[in-house]
């Protein structure tokens, strides 16, 4: 009977982990752009500055999932 | 020594753990592994191995003077394509840039910003060439740039509020008595926190850019094992990866820009904010 693996990247764990964690950025990341939107509708002439502040906001969200699938690259 | 059938065959890289022996994500090939993989043992091409990033960075600086010093040539009124190409790109990050430092601080800190923001978009775009990668698919290349805004900023906070004044906004700035009491809070907490800032910069280029190579591997691999179905022992494959492609291009852009933009906030940070306060009255005056 082979022994059971106790590193924490071999379990099941860590991918309930990074699943976890893509909710959430995705539960963020959907916020921000429909705020988004709705500030682009109310001001049509402003779309242009908004759209890079979403964008800039929407790569900030997405580092704390990328954060949680680096630690599957360092094992 | 492999025969060129192999060489052929390798068309998806394998990233071995060299200390454990397990395998790792497939990769996208690049020139510098594909050579090291046909000739194993050969001495020059161990060594290449070796520094494969450090000569993809080299290669980046090359292609980044090519282009910019073909663009600046002959500069004149009416640009030409490249001229104008590189005008977009710089005035783009210019306009950013202003916007958060004010135009006078701006023009003073635009050469490190500006030249980080190029150099991280050539090397992110670098991946995409057929037979390269990305030097930024690494810890440690995004490490070094983390580190390169660690030093600047924290020289420019030396430089701009002097020592004495340095510390006291680490302390948070303390005026009133409740300040000094919180001083025990405020030291630590924003130490580690101009630690933390770049180490987050780094992770985020860093697994960015690694994931993105990740995809292209892993659906290289797909569409090889597809036509591997029909014709066995073959080195095409359906172009699964071409929709990533155009991720891949979009996301190295944004983060080569979100790099860039968080150093400029960084450095807005530790430059002294008090003339910005008698400027703020001074149109609110106007304005009432």
């Amino acid at each position: 009977m082979e022994p059971v693996s106790t590193l924490l990247s071999d379990s099941a764990a860590y991918h309930l982990g990074l699943g976890i964690a893509a909710v959430g950025a995705a539960m963020g990341l959907g916020w921000s752009v429909s705020k988004a939107m709705e500030a682009m509708a109310r001001q049509p002439e402003a779309a242009g500055r908004i759209q890079t502040a979403m964008i800039i906001g929407c790569a900030f969200i997405e580092a704390l999932a990328i954060y949680a699938l680096i630690s599957s690259f360092i094992r | 020594m492999h025969s060129l059938q192999d060489i052929l065959h390798l068309h998806v890289v394998q990233a071995s753990d060299a200390d454990s022996g397990k395998s790792g994500p497939p990769l996208p090939p690049d020139i510098i592994s594909m050579i090291h993989h046909w000739g194993e043992g050969i001495w020059l091409f161990e060594r290449m191995y070796d520094f494969k990033y450090q000569i993809y960075i080299l290669i980046t600086i090359g292609l980044i003077y090519l282009v910019f010093s073909r663009a600046g040539r002959n500069a004149s009124i009416r640009p030409g394509r490249l001229q104008a190409l590189a005008e977009l790109l710089i005035e783009a990050v210019y306009g950013i840039v202003e916007g958060i430092l004010g135009p006078k601080d701006a023009r003073r800190y635009f050469p490190f910003l500006g030249t980080l923001f190029i150099f991280i978009l050539f090397m992110n775009f670098l991946g995409l060439v057929p037979l390269m990668a990305s030097p930024t698919a690494n810890i440690l290349v995004t490490g070094s740039l983390a580190i390169c805004v660690f030093l600047y900023v924290q020289y420019t906070g030396l430089v701009r509020q002097g020592v004495k004044g340095y510390f006291f906004h680490l302390m948070g700035e303390p005026r009133d008595p409740v300040g000094w009491a919180l001083v025990p809070l405020f030291l630590p907490l924003h130490i580690l926190e101009e630690l933390i800032k770049p180490l987050s910069l780094a992770c985020r280029l860093y697994g960015n850019v690694y994931g993105k190579e990740i995809l292209l591997g892993v659906l290289l691999l797909l569409g090889i094992w597809m036509v591997q179905g029909f014709i066995p022992g073959t080195f095409i494959g359906v172009p699964l990866h071409f929709p990533a492609m155009f991720l891949a291009i979009l996301l190295g852009a944004i983060q080569a820009l979100v790099f860039t933009l968080l150093a400029t906030v960084y450095i807005s940070l530790v430059l002294p904010h008090d003339d910005h306060h008698g400027e703020e009255h001074g149109a609110d005056g106007a304005a009432h």
